[in-house]
């Protein structure tokens, strides 16, 4: 029995040890997934923010981005639209906090595929989006694409995947290059 | 006289119902049964809540439904089958019918649809439910199916619809009609 309960506070303590490991030293995976998350977060608002809760995640959203990032949208029943640079994303991003009460942005399927030197990433989303007081949402799917800046995991360009195209998608050739 | 020092607040009927005769082969029972659904769940069957208008009036929306992993082990998408299409995973799905196959050149006149150039008929379609769509012709790949929604009355350009790759059919819906479509009918 003393034999079955050292055992079993071995294994806890390995188990601790394992956790306390990813805690200090996570991988790019779970550094970029948690990128990813709080991305979400920031571009997401409802109405009982206030204005300095709401230009608290305007100047936040930058640190998100490289400085000449691109955003390629490319929404069914409107024309493409690229932003181009940190100042036009933060500049939507107010416009919307203006325009709409809240916003709710959730990404509920992530793929992360980081490239062999750990210096890139291309992450595959699915993106979430209801407007307070709407009943439907949105749901697109995307391609983010990161490199490391200075040790810190950046996004340089974002692109709508069309799900249902002719095309094969290009992903592995993205992480390839 | 053997007496029961410490009498259970519970009648032994009460038990029985609750935990079963044997409370052992109870918790076996239970853990068999939750592995059984994780696994149902996980593997075979998806449950799924219909969102959006694309599906009227087939499916109605908030309808519930399961999608059938298993549908195309052994054989490939039919003509008709109204399939899930996953996005980046399988949190979110498209909900569509299969309406041309790999190969296949498919062009909307007017609303109706031809593949090569042969009118399609389309029984499941509500005769309420009119259409005027146009698309140019176009010709599937080798692993692409055409998909559309039942609900073509919406303008086309909001209609999400085109050619999804084999590997993104996640499985076949299994129910012709929602779950509590009775509830859900506005009728």
């Amino acid at each position: 029995m003393q034999k079955l309960v050292r055992g079993l506070a071995v294994a806890a303590l390995i188990m601790l040890g394992i956790w306390v490991w990813r805690i200090l030293f996570p991988s790019p995976e779970h550094v970029i997934r948690k990128l990813v998350g709080d991305l979400a977060e920031t571009v997401s608002f409802d109405s009982k923010d206030g204005n300095i809760s709401k230009a608290y995640k305007v100047s936040k959203l930058q640190d998100f981005f490289t400085v000449d990032v691109e955003i390629a949208v490319d929404v069914p029943g409107y024309p493409p639209h690229t932003f181009t640079g940190r100042d036009e994303i933060t500049q939507a991003l107010m416009a919307g906090q203006q325009r709409f009460r809240g916003l709710k942005v959730e990404f509920p399927d992530v793929n992360v595929k980081v490239s062999a030197d750990k210096e890139s990433a291309v992450v595959n989303l699915t993106a979430q989006a209801n407007i307070a007081g709407d009943r439907d949402f949105g749901i697109m799917e995307f391609n983010f694409l990161l490199k490391k800046i200075e040790g810190k995991w950046k996004i340089y360009r974002i692109e709508t995947v069309k799900t249902l195209s002719w095309r094969a998608p290009e992903i592995h050739e993205r992480i390839a290059a | 006289m053997a007496t029961d020092s410490n009498p259970s607040r519970f009648p032994r009927w009460l038990k029985i119902i609750t935990i079963g005769r044997n409370p052992r082969l109870t918790l076996l029972r239970l853990a068999v049964l939750i592995g059984l659904v994780f696994l149902l769940r996980e593997f075979v069957l998806i449950p799924i809540q219909i969102v959006g208008p694309s599906m009227l009036p087939t499916y109605q929306e908030r309808g519930v439904n399961f999608v059938n992993r298993l549908a195309y082990l052994r054989s490939e998408p039919h003509r008709g089958d109204v399939v899930a299409i996953r996005y980046a995973g399988e949190h979110r799905m498209l909900m569509k019918r299969i309406i041309a196959l790999p190969g296949e050149t498919i062009e909307f006149r007017n609303g109706q649809v031809f593949i090569n150039d042969k009118p399609l008929p389309e029984p499941y379609l509500a005769t309420n439910y009119p259409s005027t769509w146009t698309i140019p012709p176009q010709q599937m790949g080798p692993d692409r199916y055409y998909v559309v929604g039942d609900n073509r009355t919406m303008p086309e350009v909001q209609h999400v619809k085109g050619a999804a790759a084999r590997e993104r059919i996640v499985g076949k819906v299994l129910l012709c009609k929602n779950l509590f479509a009775a509830w859900l009918s506005p009728h």
